[in-house]
């Protein structure tokens, strides 16, 4: 049986992709972490981005063309973080 | 009176002229003020003038019996049922203007510098002149156990325990063990069973935690790299095929200038610890309160609940605020990000405050917390006395979590199995 299946896994390259066998451990793992999120709520924490009354001027900047990337399989920049508000970076003084 | 260019005048000043300051200084006196103590910053007096340390009679019969009334969030004597409430802070003393004026940090009275760490206090009960110990760790009460008087802490104290000003409890007890129920009650099928036979919300205590409500006015600067993306395409490589994209690469600098009203940031040290090894990320998502309506600080509004003392001065707390401040101007300057369809990288912030005002508040929760002994672990389940929010922590039945990680792993690998075994 489990020759079958390896068998199986080496020549299923015209169908459904052999990396779908990983859908058991990533589902279970997931499950497992999901639950504990639930339970636990260790990512909760005060919004006071969204919260707090701020009033904010205009947002103020500018923008400078300084390379091209003419050919790269990321679909999006290196360490990204646009949407990460409390990843602190490089403090200017 | 003098006329106009009448010899009385003063000759008029020559636009150029060096404006003169006041009389020179002797070299002693120069010394003498390089080397004074910087003067203190502004600060708020909000001392409640009317309260005295001891006993809080009742305007109207003059019974000691006064505490809040959760319904009403009021002040009501138990003995005539007259009822009466401190003034807002925030009109009182105008903490809702000028935000965008402030300059240095102001810092009111009640959250001035910790000089003491001595939390028991003895009073001399005016009723009847016996020496009464409150312990203001956790407490700010006590009643004579001789007349019964309660007495009442209103005065400042040096080691941090009365705040400015206190945000009354809404929730009554049976509102908050009812939330808690049906908090507990959605997480029950994997919770560890000793928490499920232990579980007696009841046993929840109504708790004013101390916070620091802070007004700022800053502007936050960031520096970064972000992709457009100018092109996408897909080339095949036998029977696999890869995606490729081209972008352009820019400089971005973005900066913008804000005021915030009423951050709160916890002032107990132990509160303010947000590693993994504690569950007071908890007490912090419910946040915010309606701080705005926080009345000025009458210990009244504490009899029949606890109190946590603040611990955390304002100099330990500058560098929360201007964490938070750099992370809400990064959301603020999300909005204009929205040509870098491949996303930003900020690589370096910078924030300038440009003033705070500092008031130290209690804030009401009502607390159920459970100590699991094997992990060592202290699990709440908190309500916002105000409004309601509730978050918790309940403990986990390993076991049942795994058996349940494992029984969804197996039902989908089946299907990845069969799927496999369908299309071969």
């Amino acid at each position: 049986m489990i020759v079958d299946l390896a068998h199986v896994v080496v020549m299923a390259s015209d169908g459904v992709p052999a990396w779908i066998l990983a859908a058991g451990p990533a589902g279970g793992a997931a499950t497992y972490w999901a639950l504990y999120r639930y339970y636990r709520n260790t990512d909760k924490s005060h919004a006071y981005e969204r919260d707090t009354l701020i009033a904010a001027q205009p947002v103020r900047g500018s923008q400078e063309k300084v390379d091209h990337i003419s050919r790269t399989r990321d679909s999006d920049i290196d360490g990204d973080n646009k949407s990460q508000h409390r990843q602190r970076v490089q403090r200017l003084t | 009176m003098s006329s106009p260019g009448s010899p009385s005048d003063p000759p008029p000043r020559d636009p150029d002229a060096p404006v003169f300051d006041g009389p020179p200084l002797s070299l002693e006196e120069e010394l003498a003020a390089a080397r004074a103590e910087p003067e203190p910053g502004p600060s708020i007096e909000m001392v409640n003038e009317s309260l005295a340390d001891g006993v809080n009679r009742c305007p109207k019969c003059g019974s000691t019996d006064v505490r809040q009334r959760a319904s009403t969030g009021r002040l009501i004597c138990l003995f005539c049922r007259h009822e009466l409430s401190e003034a807002r802070v925030e009109e009182e003393f105008g903490l809702g203007v000028g935000i965008d004026q402030l300059e240095g940090t102001v810092i009111a009275g009640g959250a001035g510098e910790i000089s003491s760490d001595e939390d028991v206090i003895t009073m001399t009960c005016t009723g009847c002149g016996a020496d009464v110990v409150v312990d203001t760790a956790h407490a700010m009460n006590a009643r004579c156990h001789w007349c019964r008087h309660t007495l009442n802490v209103n005065q400042r104290t040096p080691n941090g325990a009365v705040p400015d000003a206190v945000l009354p409890f809404r929730l009554t007890h049976a509102e908050a063990v009812e939330k808690i129920r049906e908090f507990a009650s959605k997480r029950r099928l994997f919770a560890h069973p000793r928490f499920k036979k232990e579980f007696v919300p009841d046993n929840v205590l109504g708790v004013y935690l101390p916070y620091l409500v802070i007004d700022a006015s800053a502007e936050a600067s960031y520096v970064g790299q972000g992709e457009v993306q100018t092109r996408r395409w897909t080339e095949k490589h036998g029977d696999s095929s890869t995606t490729y994209y081209a972008a352009d690469v820019y400089r971005v600098d973005r900066s913008v200038a804000f005021t915030v009203d009423d951050l709160t940031v916890e002032g107990a040290a132990d509160r303010a610890n947000f590693d993994g090894s504690t569950t007071n990320n908890i007490v912090n998502t419910v946040l915010p309160f309606d701080t705005k309506n926080a009345v000025q600080w009458n210990s009244s509004y504490l009899v029949g609940f606890t109190s946590e003392k603040r611990d955390l001065d304002v100099a330990d707390l500058e560098p929360v605020l201007q964490d938070q401040l750099l992370s809400i101007g990064r959301s603020q300057v999300e909005g204009s990000l929205g040509q870098f369809d491949r996303g930003v990288r900020w690589e370096a912030e910078k924030v300038d405050v440009g003033g705070s005002r500092w008031v130290s508040m209690y804030l009401p929760v009502w607390l159920y917390s459970y100590y699991q002994e094997n992990t060592r672990m202290l699990h709440y389940i908190a309500v916002n006395a105000r409004t309601g929010e509730t978050m918790g922590s309940v403990p986990v039945s390993q076991w049942r979590l795994l058996a349940a990680a494992f029984t969804v792993g197996t039902f989908l690998e089946g299907i990845a199995g069969w799927l496999l075994v369908a299309t071969s």
